[in-house]
């Protein structure tokens, strides 16, 4: 099996065809088996609603349908929700870069009175946390039950993110502060001006997983908000993928009512995978982009572990 | 957390003037940390009393002290061991299938030497834990429903429609089919970089002494990969009583609680849905004394054979 085949260029050739040809099927199934479902929902969004709701649709849209695009984009719900999901990201995201910046910043200035007392008392909630009923309980004590503060206040800083930002700024000469500081700058100076220039690559990377994990998370929301004038876009989704909430048309009386209402239920049927698709856009054209950031993340993450 | 601990000596400490620039740094998040991680574990207490709604969550007065009466009641009910062995269950699953697969898979990728096809295969890998658990959570519901794809896939093998979400049975396999889907890709990026990092002129030197791509990858990849393999098991063996909460939010229904309530859904159902504050907080501070005396045995015990841990 091994030095069977000698390559004019390469010398040894490595394995035999049969195995290049099984790896590389093999990885083809993978890929296909992640992306199919996705292309799944983009075909039956583009289907008609009769064949998209008993799923007889496999390779190819049958019956061009756009009109489920239309609906939704029609959708004020849709809108609504859409807004309050760029409003958390924003909002999050704008704290979480200052919450974690001005942290990290002074427990890295050695001679800092009570560092190392600061410092336990950053690392201590990694390790306990009172669960989500003291924290609901906190939240609805605080008032701001239903209020898009019970979000933004929760998610706006991160220990994890914190520690991360910490040991980067660790790697930045000290020397560095010690020159600005004999030129008489003080420390928000030095923090703003070189520190955070420094440190983009580790910014970039704490942004990023901010904003797709508000963007894609639901269960804060799902404890706080119950009220759907604030709720995310998850959790419109939610509703309609999850709890299904469409009319029956038993409780209708006459015929034609009855007709309508199973198409009305028809198109709703096939509405959630146009919901699904359109919720998916941003984020499939930005994770390419993305994923070297992730990766990054990834390891400075198991670095510090 | 390494403490490497460089033994300074203090240049004098900082002035005045300093240390209060940097107190006003820190205030915020001080601030915000003893709000919302502090209290809350300061709240766990009602997990000893009975505690109503609307009384003073904060105040120790007239609080109507149970002790353990909550803990007992939960340990004897029927639902203490079906929780555990539930949790433990689907732990097992994803830690056979959502711990074994990225490791298979970054070696069958490794494997590949056409650059364009493996960078296609791994963004495309990452995609799934890309999108949220509301939308995959969807999108097997409606790959479930009895006239679905799955059901419309099985007819073809003679198999009659079900509703598989309403199986207890076919619980367990939803569950770990939809998380491993959701996170092989991205669960593999450790193993990639690690493998990144094995010397080449091992494989090279490997090579010339004749051996073959499946010795190379027995012999030098996952020995390389020894460590950081160990490290994730071990961890993930501490995380036995954890489990994903959210995602089991989404797919379980009444119909199987037998094998698909775990604690954390457990927690949620009693606690936010019926109220029952004091009764589930004590279920969850019993289950998370429990686990974290799990991830510290683990971390123990990776410390010792892998020289690398948590703390």
């Amino acid at each position: 099996m091994m030095k069977k085949r000698i390559d004019k260029k390469k010398g040894i050739r490595e394995g035999n065809l049969f195995a290049t040809i099984l790896i590389y099927f093999f990885a083809a199934c993978i890929a296909f088996i992640t992306i199919y479902p996705v292309y799944y929902v983009l075909i039956l969004s583009l289907s008609s609603p009769e064949y998209a709701v008993t799923m007889r649709v496999y390779w190819w849209p049958k019956g061009f349908y756009l009109d489920g695009y239309a609906r939704v984009l029609k959708d004020t719900q849709f809108w609504f929700s859409f807004r309050n999901t760029v409003l958390y990201v924003v909002s999050q995201l704008v704290l979480m870069l200052i919450t974690c910046t001005l942290t990290a910043y002074p427990l890295t200035v050695k001679g800092l009175k009570g560092r190392k007392i600061l410092t336990t008392y950053l690392l201590i909630p990694m390790y306990f946390s009172g669960g989500i009923i003291p924290s609901y309980l906190l939240v609805l004590n605080l008032g701001l039950y239903n209020t898009p503060f019970a979000l933004i206040l929760t998610g706006s800083f991160s220990i994890w993110y914190i520690i991360l930002v910490k040991s980067y700024f660790s790697t930045i000469p000290e020397s560095l502060r010690e020159a600005a500081k004999m030129d008489g700058a003080n420390h928000w100076k030095i923090l703003l001006s070189i520190y955070l220039p420094a440190s983009k690559p580790i910014l970039a990377v704490i942004a990023l997983y901010t904003i797709v994990g508000v963007w894609n998370g639901w269960f804060s929301a799902f404890l706080y908000l119950t009220k759907v004038e604030w709720q995310p876009l998850q959790l419109y989704l939610r509703r309609i993928l999850v709890e299904n909430s469409v009319k029956l048309a038993d409780t209708l009386l006459t015929e034609a009512e009855r007709l309508a209402a199973q198409k009305e239920l028809l198109v709703n049927s096939q509405l959630k995978y146009t919901v699904i698709f359109v919720s998916m856009i941003p984020m499939m054209i930005l994770y390419p982009f993305f994923q070297k950031f992730f990766v990054k993340g990834v390891m400075l993450g198991s670095l510090k572990e | 957390m390494n403490a490497v601990r460089k033994r300074v000596k203090k240049r004098g400490g900082l002035s005045w003037r300093e240390n209060a620039e940097l107190y006003t740094m820190l205030a915020p998040t001080v601030i915000l940390i003893f709000i919302f991680c502090y209290i809350p574990m300061y709240g766990l207490i009602i997990a000893f009393q009975d505690y109503v709604p609307g009384r003073q969550f904060l105040s120790l007065a007239n609080a109507n002290w149970v002790g353990f009466e909550h803990f007992t009641a939960f340990i004897n009910s029927i639902f203490f061991s079906r929780l555990i062995w539930n949790t433990i269950r689907l732990s097992l699953l994803n830690l056979l299938f959502g711990f074994t697969i990225p490791i298979l898979f970054a070696l069958l990728l490794n494997e590949v030497k056409n650059l364009h096809f493996k960078k296609f295969v791994q963004t495309v890998s990452y995609l799934p834990y890309f999108i949220s658990t509301v939308v995959v959570a969807g999108l097997v519901l409606s790959f479930l429903e009895p006239n679905g794809l799955v059901n419309n896939i099985l007819a073809m093998f003679g198999v009659q429609p079900t509703e598989w979400i309403v199986q207890p049975k076919a619980y367990p396999t939803i569950y770990t089919v939809t998380n491993v889907w959701k996170n092989f890709g991205f669960s593999s990026v450790l193993y990639f970089s690690t493998m990144a990092s094995i010397d080449p002129t091992l494989y090279e030197s490997a090579k010339i002494d004749g051996a073959n791509r499946w010795k190379q990858m027995l012999y030098i990849t996952l020995p390389g990969l020894r460590n950081i393999i160990a490290i994730t098991l071990i961890l993930q063996l501490g995380a036995l009583l954890t489990s994903n909460t959210e995602l089991a939010l989404l797919l379980y229904r009444s119909a199987t609680y037998e094998t698909s309530d775990v604690i954390g859904t457990f927690v949620y159902r009693m606690g936010i849905e019926q109220g029952k504050y004091s009764y589930s907080t004590a279920v969850g501070l019993f289950l998370s004394i429990i686990g974290f005396g799990l991830t510290f045995v683990a971390n123990k015990v990776s410390n010792k054979f892998a020289g690398y841990g948590l703390w």
